[in-house]
């Protein structure tokens, strides 16, 4: 009874050790460290191996239906596959939610399950719980990154423990080799190396699932909001930054269009061009009180959220809750500023490979001629910024009625427009910045536009932020420092970077002629560009999830129930029977011996056991009178085992369903 | 049927008697089981082997065990069949003819070099074998029980011989060869002042009542339906191999039986496995295969053809346990 206290022991430690990896699940970990033991009572009625089979069938069928109640309208069986990318892509320490818990809880119940089946076995009573208890830390280190144990306080105890069992663990008999032990500690000690816990980031290993959510762009709903002017639209408390709702990385030429996949929030996938040397963390505790549609909004390159269900695409930013929004919604949201200094951008490169932020299909000549004119004595990919930054807002006025609308067309009204067109020299922040957008990137700057709010002045500690708050402006990368915003609406006059503008300004007015329109009146008007093709192929939905999968698990389950219950029949049938499974072992061992062999002969080789096993068999089939009590079974198991341990390694390896003994005549 | 007592006493005669033979002849018990099984099936033993080997000395040590009489006949060309049966002669004395039995009225005969004898006399000592009686003018004398010939004959040096006919060596229940000993027994036989074919020197064990009361036992000893398929289809095996021109008879077969259930018994076993059917199968159905004449050209030996049908033949599976026995 010693041991079974050692065992459960030695499970709970490392259990509730593996339970810090989510918030509140020590009940739900500590019942299932004590699985094994169900398995240990079934064995009174089957076989070790089929109990262990029934607790893990058992445990399976539950995670089953807890995926099933966790997601209904998903396959249960995608989303209890799903569970370890969920919790490797989840928030740290996971939420005790049922489809995040149930890969820990499989684990446990099984190395439990194996733990306390082995402890009745003397050869692998040390072992195998070393080996399990090992397996639990070491998945615990993983899922904490080491912050579980930080001190190794929880190791001490386990190795104690461990070392207990020394004492306690009747040794005699056969013991796991030596050989075994060694290489299986020196595997592990390998492993702590290879993994050194406090940097290893196992959720670097996890492609996070995507989410394709198609969402309307929501750039012309600029001149709604700013048609409602007053109407709340949420919340703040937090610094004072200007809030992001979506960022617009994709120009088609008629649009901008919003990226189409999320994951999860949590995700360590780093964004496709790498955030600034400069930054400084930003949080803000947000509650919505009119905004509507699917758009989250978040403060800087958002980190870490309190909703569970938020998804974000890790390039832009932005932040996605599927559901929608509702009023009186509350979260926080953490994020990361970038804050480059002037001086640092001066010089700055941008990239080349950014190609994604500079397509611009089908571009007119107009444009392009009005961009290339514009920078024309730029040295700089800041000056070009700024130069187009400036003849971007020059002679044109923001106004809330101007027509809606960014594409090819919409923008040469914008800049190029005759006096009285309609829209001509005017537009809400949606033309200016998608105007300054699309000439940055005529002349190669990596460039996107982001829906927002402009910083608003705080009142009691919230910040307000109105209909009338909306507003857009564009960005551009500069390698090593991040996306720096522009504002071609007000212009450079004021913020912060204003003085260092200005002397860029003033630098080129005495060699820069103002651009102006071209003339080219005939070339020919490419402005109508068609859809453009996405660009990369939506991963597919993983709605239907393939059952193929499953089905070599399962025709290897069959297997192994039609085999162990062949060796059960074969086990009533006294001698004979165990003959028969002799002749099993032998058949899967390759060792198949000729038919006209008889018994004795074929014992022989099998040593003592064989030759014992051999004289009752003859009897009981050769005999006037049936055999009664005897040690057939055990003796048919030695020899077995001798057989086995003659097989190769790849015949050991699917003895248990390998199905040949069952066709055998 | 025979039970597992009987079995387990007769274990322990047939051992003591092999011990007891064994004292004389080192490193045969093999070929000293073989001879045993033939006494108790009440069959005859045909010992072909080079001279030197052994064969006068397990006879007659086999003899000195049983505790009967043993008697042996050098068999020459010029041997008369009543030199071997016995004769009717006057005595002068009472003036009547009296039978004057001859040396086939023994325990255990051993009948030397039989091939040198002409066929009359061959014949003569067959027909006792056979019928384990004399008929000397019309009087029938039987031979004593338990009756075990022993006869051998030498492989080589075949000159002026007469070679058993292969029907009348049906009549041998047994035939096989002794065969020089292991190096290690010959030095213990070359040793000087070892007992090593020292008759005098082999206790009597047993008497022939208590061998001859075994042999109808025996005769009893249960043999599974499975043994006698396997059997009959051994029998077949060998009349339909293309080297043979002559199979296995049915009384061979019935022979093979007979010495499986003794044999069985000797292993102290109260049931025949399929092993005691290997097991002596050569020495008892060798002898009675005849070969083709290309087989015999090609140089293929009888004990190689059985070999083959023997491992061409599947012995009897395992099966669940056989029903209760009649």
């Amino acid at each position: 009874m010693l041991k079974y206290a050692w065992v459960c022991a030695l499970l709970l430690v490392a259990s509730l050790q593996l339970a810090q990896a989510w918030d509140g699940a020590t009940v739900y970990f500590g019942l299932a460290a004590l699985t094994g033991f169900l398995a240990l009572s079934l064995t009174r009625l089957v076989p070790a191996g089929l109990a262990g089979l029934a607790v893990m069938v058992l445990a399976m069928t539950g995670g089953f239906f807890a995926a099933k109640g966790a997601s209904p309208e998903r396959d249960p069986a995608w989303v209890l596959l799903d569970t370890v990318p969920r919790l490797l892509t989840a928030a740290r320490p996971a939420p005790a939610t049922p489809e995040l818990l149930v890969s820990g809880l499989l684990l446990i119940i099984g190395v439990s399950t194996a733990t306390v089946l082995s402890v009745t076995k003397r050869g692998t009573a040390l072992f195998v719980p070393a080996l399990g208890v090992a397996v639990l830390y070491v998945s615990a280190a993983l899922l904490t990154t080491g912050r579980a144990d930080r001190y190794g306080l929880v190791a001490l105890a386990l190795v104690v423990l461990l070392s207990l069992g020394w004492v306690i663990i009747d040794r005699r008999g056969p013991v796991v080799p030596p050989a075994v032990l060694a290489t299986a500690l020196a595997a592990l000690t390998l492993l702590t190396f290879v993994l050194p816990t406090n940097g290893f980031e196992p959720r670097k290993l996890v492609k996070p699932p995507v989410t394709n959510i198609a969402i309307t762009n929501p750039l012309p709903q600029l001149a709604s909001w700013a048609a409602q002017g007053d109407a709340e639209l949420f919340r703040m408390r937090g610094p004072e930054v200007p809030v992001r709702l979506v960022t617009l990385s994709r120009y088609t030429g008629a649009s901008w269009e919003a990226a189409a996949t999320y994951g999860p929030l949590g995700v360590v996938d780093p964004p496709d061009l790498p955030i600034g040397g400069k930054f400084r963390d930003a949080s803000a505790d947000l509650r919505i009180t009119g905004l509507q549609g699917e758009w989250l909004p978040g403060v800087g390159k958002p980190q870490a959220v309190s909703l569970s269900n938020a998804m974000v695409d890790p390039d832009s930013g932005s932040l996605v809750l599927a559901e929608g929004l509702r009023t009186g919604l509350s979260y926080t949201v953490r994020g990361v500023v970038e804050t480059p200094a002037d001086a640092d951008l001066a010089e700055a490169q941008v990239p080349a490979n950014a190609t994604r932020y500079t397509a611009l299909p089908r571009l007119p000549f107009t444009l392009a001629e009005y961009a290339r004119q514009a920078t024309v004595n730029t040295r700089t990919a800041y000056e070009k910024a700024v130069a187009l930054e400036q003849v971007v807002r020059l002679n044109r006025r923001p106004d809330a009625e101007a027509p809606v609308g960014s594409s090819y067309a919409r923008l040469e009204t914008f800049l190029f427009g005759a006096e009285g067109e309609s829209g001509a020299g005017a537009g809400t922040a949606e033309q200016f910045a998608s105007a300054f957008a699309v000439l940055a990137r005529a002349v190669g700057l990596p460039t996107r536009v982001v829906v927002g709010f402009q910083p608003v002045p705080e009142q009691d500690g919230e910040r307000i932020v109105r209909a009338a708050d909306a507003t857009a402006w564009p960005e551009v990368y500069f390698s090593g420092w991040g996306w720096v915003p522009f504002d071609p609406v007000s212009g450079n006059d004021s913020g912060p970077s204003a003085a260092s503008k200005r002397e860029v300004l003033n630098r080129l007015a005495s060699t820069t002629a103002k651009p102006t329109p071209t003339t080219l009146a005939s070339v020919p008007p490419l402005v109508q560009p068609s859809a453009v093709r996405p660009d990369a192929a939506a991963p597919a939905e993983p709605g239907s999830f393939p059952l193929w999968v499953f089905s070599p698990v399962l025709v290897l389950l069959v297997l192994y129930v039609a085999r162990t219950s062949r060796r059960l029949r074969l086990r009533a049938a006294g001698p004979v029977g165990a003959w028969n499974e002799v002749l099993d072992s032998l058949q899967l061992a390759g060792l198949r011996p000729r038919p006209s062999r008889t018994v004795p002969d074929v014992g022989r080789d099998w040593g003592d056991a064989g030759q014992r096993l051999a004289v009752l068999v003859d009897e009981a089939a050769f005999g006037p009178r049936p055999v009664r009590r005897d040690d057939s079974w055990q003796l048919a198991r030695q020899v077995g085992k001798a057989v086995r341990h003659k097989a190769s390694w790849w015949r050991r390896l699917v003895w248990a369903v390998d199905p040949r003994p069952l066709f055998r005549r | 049927m025979i039970d597992t007592g009987e079995v387990s006493a007769f274990r322990d005669l047939h051992t003591r008697l092999g011990d007891a033979v064994e004292a004389a002849v080192r490193g045969k018990r093999d070929v000293v089981d073989l001879v045993l099984v033939a006494m108790f099936a009440g069959g005859h033993v045909l010992l072909e082997d080079v001279p030197g080997t052994g064969k006068t000395t397990l006879a007659r040590a086999v003899a000195g065990a049983l505790g009967g009489i043993s008697r042996r006949v050098q068999f020459t060309p010029d041997l008369l069949p009543s030199d071997v049966t016995g004769t009717s002669v006057y005595d002068p004395q009472t003036g009547q003819i009296r039978f004057r039995p001859g040396p086939v009225f023994a325990n255990i005969v051993l009948a030397d070099e039989i091939n040198r004898a002409a066929a009359k006399t061959q014949s003569a000592l067959l027909e006792v074998m056979e019928e384990r009686t004399v008929t000397i003018d019309g009087v029938g004398h039987a031979v004593p029980d338990p009756f075990l010939v022993v006869a051998t004959q030498n492989p080589i040096d075949l000159d002026g011989t007469y070679r058993l006919p292969e029907a009348q060596l049906d009549r041998f229940m047994i035939r096989t060869s002794i065969g020089y000993p292991s190096a290690e027994d010959e030095l213990d036989v070359l040793r000087p002042g070892s007992g090593a074919g020292k008759i005098a020197d082999v206790r009597t064990v047993t008497s022939p009542r208590e061998v001859s009361s075994f042999g109808e036992r025996l005769a009893q000893l249960h043999v599974a339906d499975p043994i006698l398929h396997y059997i009959s289809a051994l029998g077949t095996g060998t009349r339909t191999d293309d080297r043979l021109r002559l199979g296995t008879s049915t009384r061979g077969l019935r022979t093979l039986v007979r010495c499986a259930q003794v044999y069985a018994a000797s292993k102290g076993r109260h049931f025949v496995v399929p092993q005691d059917v290997q097991d002596i199968a050569d020495p008892v159905l060798a002898h009675r295969l005849v070969l083709t004449r290309e087989s015999v050209l090609a140089g293929v030996t009888t004990s190689e053809v059985l070999a083959d049908v023997l491992s061409r033949v599947p012995v009897p599976k395992p099966a669940a346990p056989s029903s209760t026995a009649p």
